[in-house]
């Protein structure tokens, strides 16, 4: 084989995936239990226990490290090929120099741990840390995430007053703008001396009718009436209602009729009403309630109880903070300008061609797969579809850790999705590459995260 | 947070030709969640445009309806409120209110519409209220040529109505509104 460019690493038969992917089911009902008990345990103040000690809390961690035979690696195993079986378990990863996993989950977690419980937490060593993964079982996620997002200051003597700061910041934009315009008459009128009629026995007589100020009735047509307002808003509030309603159908979390599942739809529903209400010029649009599922679910099963009861509150700083790096990417004008979306893609383009002209040539220009096709749902839901919902919250994990924005991880590992399947991309044609790269094959998240970062060295 | 229109006394295409523009304009579909009607509309073609406004029509019997399939009063419950709508024109004197304020409490509502007269009232009694949302086009009555469209739009948020009454007065549109609440242990239950 004629390599272009191509280092010989990324060449060895320990990257390529089988043509066969295991049925990814089985691993599904397992990985999407696991996360429930950690959520359910939440309360149970489960201590973290350093990875390497695994035997005792194997019940309740499905998603226990390799070292413990977890039914999982039987029934999935990728790679055949390498000596020890890589299986696909949202684990914690190998570090650039050491491909085992056994030791390097045992190296993570205390690390974080004791970063995160100095006095003063230093981020860039936190980023560091992070992004070679954040351990499932621990549920310290939920503080990683909003540290390395700024939510939590990095002093963590400033964290009661700065949360209970932001927390009665939503909840007074939740007051004002989640109101309907009847609330807001009725608000108004106790404001003015004015008395309503009771309905009481003494009285009868004509009712008296007063005037109303400012054409403030619901049928108002003038621009600047609640009622007009309060009904052209009522059509992003469907589309949400109807977005949030299909985010994640498979997910007990957040779907179906339990009352918890609902409690999380209407919190869903409310952070994106007003985030819509708040950002006039880009409003709501598709796809962003699959940013804020993943950043609600980490909060949300914090086992901390005073954290996992704000999580609403805490998601939407960490949803704007989060979407303030790809607001441009959902604005439609902007579409075609140099911070849209297409010079996204482009960059993406660029990157493959850097790294593997080969298989950039032979999807651009001999089998016309324009990357649009495909890079589009990959960059604007940052990856949120590609994988199962555990893998995607480490592929964040990677992500959110980059101190220059996830913006540069994401592309790379975008790059780093295409070459691991380069064999079969080059071995076929627009029909079945566009089908691959859209139905994107189950893989191991640690290879992927692993070849990402090797393209930043190389680049 | 409950959109109720109530309108009547019509009379097109026989009074009148068709709702003020400025009334028109007003009505659009989609804020509007039931519409109470008195009746006297009086062809088909007027409850077909009140059906687009609103797919929950409720229409009672004027004499000059052609449609007799209407009834002669019709209840329902939106809320915390009952609603009765009458035409009117079958409460003698016409426009009476201690005869209206028998019918109400025959019908054993709390709320009371009903037209016949054009005139806008809303009137409170021990038994409950009374609202009379006139003519929606003006149309001259048996008592008088003079007569303003009118027509009312109540928003039930709970045990509170808000009404809101919307006349045409020399061209321009008034919209003035009457604000009463309901104590949860007003009525003797039965």
């Amino acid at each position: 084989m004629v390599k272009k460019k191509v280092p010989d690493w990324l060449n060895s038969s320990l990257w390529s995936t089988t043509t066969a992917p295991p049925p990814p089911d089985d691993d599904r009902p397992q990985r999407y239990a696991a996360p429930k008990p950690v959520a359910a345990a939440a309360s149970a103040a489960e201590p973290p226990v350093p990875v390497v000690a695994p035997p005792a809390p194997a019940p309740t961690h499905v998603h226990a490290p390799v070292p413990v035979p977890v039914p999982p690696r039987d029934v999935v195993s990728v790679q055949q090929e390498p000596p020890k079986p890589q299986v696909i378990v949202s684990d914690t990863r190998p570090s650039n120099s050491d491909r085992n996993d056994d030791e390097n989950g045992s190296f993570v977690q205390p690390q974080l741990l004791s970063e995160l419980s100095k006095k003063v937490i230093n981020v860039r060593e936190l980023r560091r840390i992070a992004m070679q993964g954040i351990p499932d079982g621990a549920g310290i996620r939920s503080t990683v995430w909003k540290l390395l997002l700024g939510y939590l200051p990095p002093d963590r003597g400033l964290w009661p007053s700065e949360l209970a700061k932001k927390r009665s910041q939503y909840k007074h934009f939740k007051d004002d703008l989640l109101v309907n315009p009847s609330e807001i008459t009725r608000r108004l009128d106790k404001s003015t001396i004015y008395e309503s009629e009771e309905w009481k026995c003494e009285s009868s007589g004509f009712l008296s009718r007063s005037e109303i100020t400012h054409d403030e009735h619901p049928l108002s047509l003038g621009k600047s009436s609640i009622w007009n307002q309060f009904f052209q808003d009522s059509e992003i509030m469907e589309q949400i209602d109807r977005d949030v309603k299909r985010t994640h159908p498979d997910m007990h979390f957040f779907s179906g009729d339990s009352s918890f599942a609902k409690s999380n739809q209407e919190a869903l529903k409310n952070i994106l009403i007003v985030f819509a209400k708040l950002n006039p010029g880009i409003r709501y649009v598709q796809g962003m309630n699959e940013i804020l599922a993943p950043l609600y679910y980490v909060f949300k099963s914090d086992p901390d109880e005073e954290f996992s009861v704000s999580a609403e509150a805490d998601t939407f700083f960490c949803f704007v903070e989060l979407l303030s790096g790809f607001r441009d990417n959902f604005c439609q004008q902007l579409d075609n300008s140099v911070v849209g979306i297409r010079s996204t893609i482009t960059r993406l383009s660029q990157l493959l061609k850097e790294h593997d002209e080969e298989l950039w040539r032979h999807l651009e220009v001999t089998t016309k797969v324009n990357p649009q096709f495909y890079a589009f749902r990959w960059i604007t839901l940052l990856l949120t579809q590609e994988f199962n919902f555990a893998d995607s919250l480490h592929i964040w994990d990677t992500l959110l850790s980059d101190p220059d924005g996830p913006q540069e991880t994401l592309l790379r590992v975008c790059c780093a999705m295409l070459i691991l399947i380069r064999r079969r991309l080059l071995a076929g044609d627009f029909t079945s590459n566009l089908k691959l790269l859209q139905n994107y094959p189950p893989t191991n998240i640690s290879h992927l995260l692993y070849v990402a970062n090797k393209l930043r060295t190389l680049g | 947070m409950v959109l109720v229109l109530a309108i009547g006394d019509l009379h097109i295409p026989h009074r009148a030709s068709d709702l003020p523009q400025k009334f028109k304009s007003m009505l659009v579909p989609g804020k509007i969640q039931h519409i109470i009607c008195t009746g006297n509309l009086s062809i088909k073609e007027v409850h077909d445009y009140l059906k687009s406004l609103c797919p929950d029509l409720h229409v009672t019997r004027g004499e000059y309806d052609e449609d007799s399939r209407y009834p002669e009063t019709k209840t329902l419950t939106i809320g915390q409120f009952k609603l009765g709508i009458c035409h009117g024109h079958q409460v003698i004197p016409w426009g009476d209110l201690d005869s209206l304020a028998m019918l109400q409490r025959q019908l054993d509502v709390d709320i009371l519409v009903t037209g016949h007269t054009h005139q806008f009232k809303a009137y409170k009694h021990e038994g409950g209220v009374v609202i009379n949302p006139g003519s929606a086009t003006g149309a001259y009555s048996s008592f008088t040529f003079d007569v303003n469209p009118s027509f009312v739009l109540m928003d039930i948020d709970g045990l509170r109505v808000v009404v809101y009454v919307y006349e045409l007065i020399d061209g321009e549109v008034k919209v003035d509104k009457i604000d009463f609440k309901k104590t949860a242990t007003t009525r003797l239950a039965h």
